[in-house]
Order: structure tokens, then sequence, then C-alpha cells
């Protein structure tokens, strides 16, 4: 698993202030943070940064680069600003992202083409968020097709199915996750990612980690290449890295419908189980799930 | 091969609420089957009506609405006695717009004396409805619940920011709550387990999923109710298993649709038949997305739903 760190972000109440003021240490502080947490991106989201976008992002990667090695994620939907950070990159670079609505998409990949960089293909559509699984899948055909047409090779496309949180919409929690078991045989040799915080967006904060890791373990099954994650949490990190077997095995029990021992369970496991009976969407979410 | 009905299995089964105590006691709920599916479950209760009365002279409704009560309307007592003897209402709900700390904002007191006054002279349940202002239901419904110990009132609307003050007045003195969430499914069921853990007993918990008038939304709680069901009935949801209460007639007579007279529209047809068509028809809506107990205005509108009731559900 590839893990982009999110929290150089415009929309952090610590470091968007920072960035707002160009002013370099936090940013870096935080940059070093990630890196020693052990990342192996970090991202770099500036907004729409309707003004400025072009100075910003220019800044942003040379401030972020003189205190990192890793590779970064450029992340706004401002194309000029997209551009400035791909000139002013050093080694490998990941735009986030590359949508379907055709003004975004055409630019979009030339930048891709034009300065070799990987891309998050957002399968987000002319009309919004997709409504399930196979609108998905057309907007994933179409996005490798547009890119392909283009020279731009599969390995170099990270398909983002877009997670939606779980107390907003079961249906697409579940949709996300069949749509990563399709992926595959859709469009073979391209990668994935996910903003995987979102699931668990509008959860009681000391509560969204067993969501996050709950849900990039069911999407791992089918193959999830990267997600865009919280780099402090310690035990999503340990998971990722395939360092917890005990945990996945019993999320993937419930993935099969296999009946489980809850008695025998540990308490933690047991908040693993409960978590998976909620994404699987056997058992409704609230914000009380792990006590009921 | 010969034709199978398909047919829905469940697991789940609402449970039945009694309003009210002694003789003037009506059950709610009990269904084990989505909401008037006769054909595959058992719908051991019809679903009720309620007749709304305000503690209050209402100035903002609409000629039509006025109406019936027009001999009764400033005196709450005879309002609700002739909405059971003349209209045959099941419950009577008391809505203490007047309490409302941004209107007449009459005192907690006063308001408890009138509910007392209402309960006495009814021969129903009654539901007494504050005005979701945190801070003044506390206030009322802790003394309503005080001065109407004995009563088994259902009192709401309890929501998560007041329920724990309003819940412990219900458990203290055996009243029924309303829990009262906005048009949100994850919202109800952790309301709902917030008044368990506060120990407010199961059987006297009624669930208010917000409604909207035709028009107005109506269909987003449709959606949210028949997920509620679904979720209680097929996954058997143990925080999901209670009746839903509907407090519908206000928002339909508070829409221009409602309150413009003839006259100023007349493309909209006879403004005391639209108001009435519109306050039956969202409630047959509501009570096809599952509604146990229904608080209507309009006796016209009442007759209307009531033979759809009987009509769907024998």
């Amino acid at each position: 698993m590839i893990l982009i760190g999110e929290s150089i972000n415009i929309m952090s109440q610590t470091i968007g202030p920072a960035m707002k003021e160009r002013n370099p240490e936090p940013i870096q502080n935080m940059a070093k943070a990630e890196t020693n947490a052990g990342v192996d991106y970090l991202d770099l989201n500036i907004g729409p940064a309707r003004k400025s976008g072009q100075e910003f992002m220019d800044w942003m990667v040379r401030t972020v680069q003189a205190a990192s090695d890793l590779p970064l994620s450029l992340d706004t939907t401002n194309q000029d600003a997209m551009e400035a950070g791909l000139k002013a990159v050093k080694g490998k670079v990941l735009m986030n992202s590359v949508s379907l609505q055709p003004e975004r998409l055409e630019r979009g990949l030339q930048l891709a083409k034009t300065y070799n960089a990987d891309l998050i293909g957002l399968l987000w559509g002319a009309e919004g968020m997709p409504r399930d699984a196979n609108e998905r899948a057309v907007h994933a055909v179409n996005i490798v097709f547009k890119a392909n047409e283009l020279g731009i090779g599969n390995e170099h496309i990270w398909i983002d199915p877009i997670v939606s949180p779980v107390s907003v919409e079961i249906n697409q929690v579940k949709a996300c996750v069949e749509f990563m078991s399709m992926l595959g045989e859709i469009a073979p040799g391209c990668r994935s990612t996910v903003g995987l915080s979102n699931i668990s967006n509008g959860t009681p904060t000391e509560l969204r980690p067993w969501l996050n890791r709950t849900y990039m373990i069911m999407l791992m099954r089918y193959g999830l290449y990267s997600a865009i994650v919280d780099a402090f949490d310690k035990d999503l990190i340990a998971i990722a890295r395939g360092n917890r077997p005990d945990i996945i095995k019993v999320v993937h029990q419930v993935m099969d419908g296999e009946s489980v021992d809850t008695a025998s369970l540990t308490e933690e496991l047991k908040k693993y189980y409960k978590t998976a009976k909620v994404l699987r969407g056997e058992s409704l979410y609230s914000h009380s799930w792990l006590e009921v | 091969m010969a034709f199978e009905v398909p047919k829905n299995t469940y697991n789940g089964k609402i449970r039945e609420i009694t309003l009210g105590s002694g003789p003037s006691a009506l059950k709610i709920g009990g269904e084990t089957s989505y909401p008037l599916y006769i054909f595959e479950g058992a719908v051991p209760n019809k679903v009720k009506i309620a007749m709304e009365v305000w503690d209050t002279k209402p100035d903002d409704w609409p000629e039509a609405a006025l109406e019936p009560f027009a001999d009764v309307i400033a005196d709450p007592v005879a309002w609700a006695k002739k909405c059971v003897d003349a209209y045959g209402a099941e419950a009577i709900c008391l809505q203490l717009v007047s309490t409302d700390p941004n209107g007449a904002n009459r005192g907690a007191d006063e308001a408890a004396a009138l509910v007392k006054k209402v309960a006495d002279a009814i021969s129903v349940p009654l539901i007494v409805w504050g005005t979701a202002n945190h801070d003044k239901d506390t206030e009322v419904l802790r003394k309503v619940a005080e001065v109407c110990q004995g009563k088994t009132l259902a009192i709401g609307p309890v929501e998560e920011g007041d329920h724990k003050k309003i819940g412990a007045a219900a458990i203290g003195y055996n009243h029924t709550v309303v829990a009262s969430t906005p048009i949100d499914i994850n919202l109800a069921k952790q309301l709902n387990i917030l008044l368990g853990n506060l120990g407010v007993s199961d059987d006297r918990i009624v669930m208010d999923p917000t409604v909207s008038s035709l028009g107005y939304g109506i269909e987003y709680c449709y959606s949210v109710m028949e997920r509620v069901r679904q979720a209680a009935l097929t996954q058997n949801d143990e925080r999901l298993q209670f009746p839903f209460i509907c407090n519908i007639s206000r928002e339909v007579w508070k829409t221009k649709e409602a309150k413009q007279p003839t006259a100023e529209a007349p493309e909209l047809g006879d403004a005391a038949r639209r108001g009435i068509l519109m306050e039956a028809i969202s409630a047959t809506l509501l009570l096809v997305a599952g509604a146990d107990l229904i608080i209507m205005r309009h006796p016209e509108a009442i007759k209307l739903v009531r033979e759809v009731v009987n009509d769907l559900t024998g």
C-alpha cells in the first residue's frame, strides 16, 4: 500500500493559516512529522486557490521539498496552480486530481502528458457524484480511454472511486467497495487511491480511526493500491504494512458473512467487528455504533 | 411453473406502545411487516389520528381551518372536547404555541396548568408538543410532566439537545417521550440509544422523524421513514423499532398553497378544498410510509384519511 499523508491541507486549523501567510516553518514541521510517521507521499492540498494560485503552489512545492524527500501529490482544482506546481517539483509527482468534467479532463490529461506526471482519475462526472458502482465503471472506462488516446499508460492512472461518509448514505459506501472489486477487470494495470478519511466525515473525532482503518481493509481486499490517510494513525499504518493480520481476518470474516464468535474476540477486535458490520450495511450507523 | 407472489422476510417487530392510561389507553405500533402489508404480517393496530388543539387562539390559520372550531377556538378545553365528541379524535395533541420565547412566551406554570385542565377534560390520550426551543421546552415540559403525573402523556419534541432533562422528567413521572430528529435515520437511531442509556424504558418511546407538507420535501421524510422500517424489520435494529408519530397538520396549513384565498389564486381552485386535500394527501403519504399516529387538523381531511386507513387495513 502506498500511503499519502493528508495533513498539509488548507482546511487544517493549524496548517491552513500558515499556508495562507506563507509561513514555511509549521508546514515544514508537518512535512517532517508526516515523513517520520512513515508515509510514502505528501499531499499538498491548497484548495481551489482562486487568487494567486500559481505562486501559491510553486511556493508550497519548494517549501515542502526543502524539508522532505518524499514525492508529492499536488492537490488543487486550479489547473494553472497545478501546472505551476508541476514545473517546480523535483522527482516523482502525482496530480490530485483529474475529474471527468470536459473542461477539466482535457487540460488535466494534457498536463500529465507534458510533465510526465502520474494522475489521480477522480470519478466525478459532468453530473457530479456517481450514483452506484456501474456509473463509477462507466466513468473509469471513459477516463482511461481518453488518457490512453494521449499515450498515457494505465500504470500512470490512479483511479479514485470517491469515498463518501457512512453517516450520509450507506449505499454509496457499499458501491465504492463493489467498484473496487470490478476495477481490475475494467482497467487492467490501473492503480487506485481513495480519500480514506472521508468515510468518517461527520463522526466524532475520537471515533473516526475505527471507520478509516476498517474501510481501508475492506478496500485493500480488492486491491486498493494507495490511500490518502491520517499519517499519525499508527494502527492504520500497521494495518497497511501488513502487521495486523488479526484485524484483517475479522474484517474479512464479516465481509464473507461468516459467523464470528464475538465473545472470544478482544475488546479491540470487537470494535473492528462492529465497524465492519456497519460499513457492510448490516447494521445501521449511529454515533454510538461501538457501544450497541 | 406456477407464479409465486414474492414475499419479504422479516426478523424484527415494531414495539406496541400504549399512550394514555386506564380507560383512555390507546395502543399504537406492533407491526411485523412493512406499512399496510397486511398480506405479509400482523398489523394489530390501525393508524390512529390525533387532532391538534392550540393553547392560544391562532392568528394565522386560513378560514377553512378555523371554521370547524369557530365556537371553541379561544378555549383549549372546549376545543379538545369538541374534537373528541364531535369529530371522534382518538387522541389530542396540545400544541404549546404560546410558550414560544419568540412569541407570547407564556410561563411553565401557566402552561402546565392548562395541560392538566385539558388532560382532565378528555377521555383520550394527550400528546403535548413544545416549541423545539431547548431551554424553554426543558422548563415547560418538565413542569408539565410533574403536574400531570399519572396521565401518561406523550411529551415532545425531545431532541438530542434537551433529551437528558426532559427524559429524566418523563422517567420520573412516567410519561412517554416523543424522540424527535431532523429527517435523518442515523441521528434517529442515536437519539433512541441515548434515551435508552438515560434509562427511558423502551415501552415509553415513540419517534418523530420530522415531517413536512406535500410540496415541501415530504418525499425526503418518506425515504427516511421507509429506511427506518427496513432497518427495524429486516435487520432487526432494536433501536429503531418504535412507532412513528407525525405532526403534519401545522406543516400543511402554514404553506402558501393552503393559505391563499380563492380570490388571490383562482387557478389553484377553491381554497377550503385545497387546504383539506393537501392535508389529506400529506397524511396519506405518511401512513403509507409507516406512520402509526398522525396529528391532523381539519375534520374533512381526517374523514378522507380514515377512509383510506379502513380500506387498506380492513
